[in-house]
């Protein structure tokens, strides 16, 4: 398998120490497997499956209207920008032209929820790092921003934002939560910032996430890592680039060098700032006009791929379109990609910074197990 | 009250165990119950991770077929008095999943917890909101309360 | 006469005994209400429940038989190190210094010893379900194979690091020990209180204070507390050694970790001060003032870092032992 070195296979490894599906550094139910020789981790395995429940499966023949809210079961952390791609992936084949307010608030959303995703994952790591304190500070500084979601989508986790076409009423922006928003923003900037000063200059943590876990370029392009992983090593890619939505913003690419377990946190921690930019802009720009476009029809298509950049990377969506009804449903998402770099990072740490080493991908196993297929073959040519 | 009750009221044991849920619930369990905004430990009940140690076992997630046993084998392991509460719409009744294969068996989803193991307590909501967690502990305290 | 003399050192090791007790079950609460809860800007459980009120509905719940080869011996594991710590604070009482060698610093040592000796027991007779039992399809197709792998249970490894504690991670602690034995030139537990009721606490000099720390930091080790909690740690190997214990034992497991607190801070106030515990003497509260005073600081120091690794572990381990040798030679002047 994927051995740092090729001599490890003939090593002799002693002990193999396995844990999951249940277990209290993992927030998700999977397996981790570790072959360890006197607590250092030769080689590692993750299964995932144990979540597998099969969406696409109940999708397959759904109405599209349907079919786009079951997407937002697939994840709880990112369900926004499942359902946005889903929509994209409508709109994109039955050609809708969705009115710019609508983009603009989904976008809003996307990034809220990419603050709230980062700030989940910095809490995160800090609790497998074993630092209780930080990671309580951080799940506060994270209650904001859920609060900001529940006021503008009114659910904690589902805001069920997108419809094709547009946004739902419910989640327009009016003045006051203009104001909220901002004035939340405005906080979470500076208290993300205060704790990363604190974060950076405190040496004891800073040895436990130096070098722990590297994750080289060729390594990370080599596994197709995706995401902030794949921008931890130092590759400058971010889907919002090429994303027409993103086109009138300004922001930065974050890149870090190491691809370690630092770089990792960092690069979260750097991307919160750049939301709350585009965030900021959108709410300056904020159009007015329309939040759905309803004149639209129902056409039959050839099945119908979009990417977006989800908080952990590339999101995958695509269908086919018969009748209105969904053929053919295949997810793929970032954490999938990011397997190979999990299990690769995890080589040559200490036991206790192997579920660091599998965190700091920032894994989402309940998005991951996907691996249904459906094959679609379009009703004229099934029949004969 | 006796000491007994007593005692039980005031240190609970809280384990966890995700069944394949969406990470909705858990994340809105596990984190925001015990962050500081909504800290649960101010109840008296402790997060822990070992079923020896637990009395309420928490599950969410409609059951997936690889988590069917573990899941057994947890509550098995956990010492009388326990009570179970099952969180969220899919613990519950199995969510969006329930009729995902019709009248066939299905191989993926288990059913709801119910078909597993004895609930006590069903807390619904998609995801849970937090306060309703910690009104379903309240509510499978009796069965703690007044056990042997 | 005599017969008062003896009811009233009966009375003094009982009355001793059972408000140490009572006090040490509020120990984990102190620590973890107002310190950690303080710190992480949240309110807290209240203070009786993790230490008092915990174990009292653990003896209410079901016994049931652990995952191990040896269940017996398993379940007693805890009790015997309940009465090794008794055993310790007893011998720190003056009313038993009558028994010359026995109460003195190498006993103290040979229990310490012991109740780590029992952390080896502990992990490698503990089978949880949560790692390798668990049912989980791990051989299959496809999946990775080591022929020469055997498969381990996660309490082995915390089994194999209490071995590496008794190697060299309670070094501080035993080190700081003979500070105060260098400066009274006495094993005897009487002798090193004498001294100090003559040349003052042995606290107030150079040895005193570099020993200090190095006993402080020799008790955070020894009591697993983070950042040295590599016997137990949330985040990697779930709770260690103490994963199969349930009901009696869980009970037994939590009042010896607090009761360990409360006697290794008297044997501070012994050592350092030169005040034995004692109910009928004023200086109890002052013992009882270090008592709470350690589990605060070593509070505020756990909760301000991330658990060590081996990484950080051997240099803090190795620093604090070359303190501790400091201290040693500085007793000599």
């Amino acid at each position: 398998m994927m051995n740092k070195n090729n001599n490890s296979k003939r090593q002799i490894i002693e002990t193999e120490i396995s844990m999951g599906p249940v277990h209290s550094a993992a927030l998700e139910p999977y397996r981790v497997r570790l072959f360890v020789e006197d607590e250092l981790v030769k080689d590692a395995e993750i299964t995932v499956g144990v979540n597998h429940r099969g969406v696409e499966r109940i999708m397959e023949g759904l109405p599209v209207e349907k079919a786009n809210s079951l997407t937002e079961k697939i994840c709880g952390i990112c369900s926004n920008v499942h359902l946005w791609n889903s929509v994209l992936v409508a709109e994109k084949g039955l050609e809708i032209d969705v009115p710019e307010r609508a983009e603009y608030i989904r976008l809003i959303m996307a990034e809220l929820e990419r603050i709230h995703s980062h700030l989940l994952y910095l809490a995160h790591g800090n609790e497998v790092l074993g630092h209780e304190t930080f990671s309580m500070r951080l799940f506060y500084i994270r209650e904001t921003v859920m609060g900001l979601l529940s006021m503008v989508g009114g659910n904690r986790v589902q805001y069920g934002c997108s419809v094709i076409g547009g946004v739902r009423p419910r989640c327009d922006l009016d003045e006051m939560k203009i104001q909220k928003i901002l004035e939340g923003l405005d906080s979470i900037e500076k208290r993300v910032m205060e704790f990363a000063d604190r974060f950076i200059s405190d040496p004891i943590i800073m040895s436990r996430i130096t070098g722990v876990g590297v994750l080289t370029k060729q390594d990370a392009i080599k596994l197709a890592a995706s995401g902030p992983t794949l921008r931890a090593t130092g590759v400058e890619l971010d889907l919002r680039r090429e994303m027409k939505q993103y086109d009138p913003f300004e922001f930065n690419v974050i890149t870090q060098d190491d691809g370690d377990v630092k770089s990792n946190l960092l690069i979260r921690v750097l991307e919160i700032p750049e939301s709350i930019k585009i965030i900021k802009q959108a709410i300056k720009d904020l159009p007015k006009g329309p939040l759905t476009n309803r004149n639209w029809e129902m056409i039959d298509t050839d099945i119908i791929k979009n990417y977006v950049e989800a908080p952990r990377g590339k999101l995958y969506h695509s269908y086919a379109l018969e009748d209105g009804r969904i053929r053919g449903s295949v997810i793929r998402t970032p954490s999938m990609s990011n397997i190979g770099a999990m299990q690769h990072a995890c080589i040559g740490t200490h036991i206790t910074e192997a579920q660091l080493a599998i965190v700091q991908c920032d894994p989402c196993f309940t998005c991951t197990d996907r691996a249904i297929k459906i094959q679609y073959t379009p009703l004229s040519k099934g029949e004969k | 009250m006796g000491l007994k009750s007593y005692s039980r009221a005031r240190a609970v044991h809280v384990m966890l165990v995700y069944t394949g849920g969406c990470n909705g619930c858990d994340i809105e369990i596990v984190n925001a119950v015990l962050s500081p905004r909504f800290d649960i430990e101010q109840y008296k009940i402790f997060l822990t991770w070992n079923p020896r140690e637990a009395d309420v076992l928490i599950v969410t997630g409609p059951v997936t077929k690889h988590n069917e046993e573990p899941l057994k084998k947890i509550y098995n392991s956990i010492p009388n008095p326990k009570a179970v509460i099952a969180a969220g719409a899919c613990a519950v009744m199995g969510g969006v999943y329930k009729n995902i294969h019709g009248d066939i068996p299905s191989d993926e989803i288990a059913g709801p917890v119910e078909n597993i193991i004895p609930v006590d307590a069903k807390v619904p909501g998609c995801a849970v909101r937090c306060e309703d967690v910690l009104a379903g502990a309240v509510s499978a305290l009796p069965k703690l309360l007044e056990a042997d | 006469m005599e017969f008062t003399n003896i009811l009233n050192s009966y009375v003094a090791v009982f009355g001793t005994l059972i408000v140490s007790l009572l006090i040490c079950m509020f120990l984990p609460g102190i620590e973890r209400k107002f310190i950690h809860a303080r710190i992480q800007q949240r309110i807290g459980p209240p203070v009786s429940s993790p230490g008092l009120m915990a174990p009292i509905k653990f003896f209410f719940k079901e016994s049931i038989t652990p995952n191990s080869p040896m269940p017996e011996v398993y379940n007693k594991l805890p009790l015997i190190g309940l009465i090794v710590i008794t055993l310790i604070f007893l011998i720190l009482m003056p009313q038993f210094y009558f028994l010359g060698v026995f109460a003195s610093i190498l006993t103290i040592i040979g229990l310490l010893k012991i109740e780590e000796i029992i952390y080896i027991f502990m992990g490698s007779l503990s089978k949880s379900v949560m790692s390798m039992n668990m049912p989980f399809p791990d051989d299959v197709k496809g999946a990775k194979q080591y022929k020469q792998a055997t498969k381990s249970f996660i309490e082995d490894i915390s089994a194999n690091r209490a071995f590496k504690l008794i190697a060299f991670g309670s070094i501080p602690i035993y080190l700081a020990l003979f500070v105060p034995v260098v400066k009274s030139s006495s094993l005897l537990l009487s002798d090193i209180i004498i001294y100090q009721q003559i040349n003052g606490p042995i606290l107030f000099s150079f040895a005193g204070v570099i020993g200090a720390i190095v006993f402080f930091i020799g008790y955070m080790i020894l009591l697993n507390e983070y950042p040295f909690a590599i016997l137990k740690t949330k985040a990697d190997v779930i709770e260690g050694p103490y994963m199969e214990y349930a009901a009696n034992s869980r009970a037994f497991v939590v009042i010896s970790r607090a009761f360990l607190m409360f006697t290794l801070a008297t044997l501070f106030s012994v050592l350092f001060l030169g005040l034995p515990p004692n109910i009928f003497n004023w200086s109890f509260l002052v013992n009882i003032f270090i008592v709470i005073l350690f589990p605060v600081l070593m509070g505020v120091f756990s909760a301000f870092s991330p658990v060590f690794t081996y990484k950080q572990f051997y240099p803090f381990v190795i620093g604090t032992s070359l303190l501790g040798v400091l201290a040693i030679i500085g007793a000599f002047f």
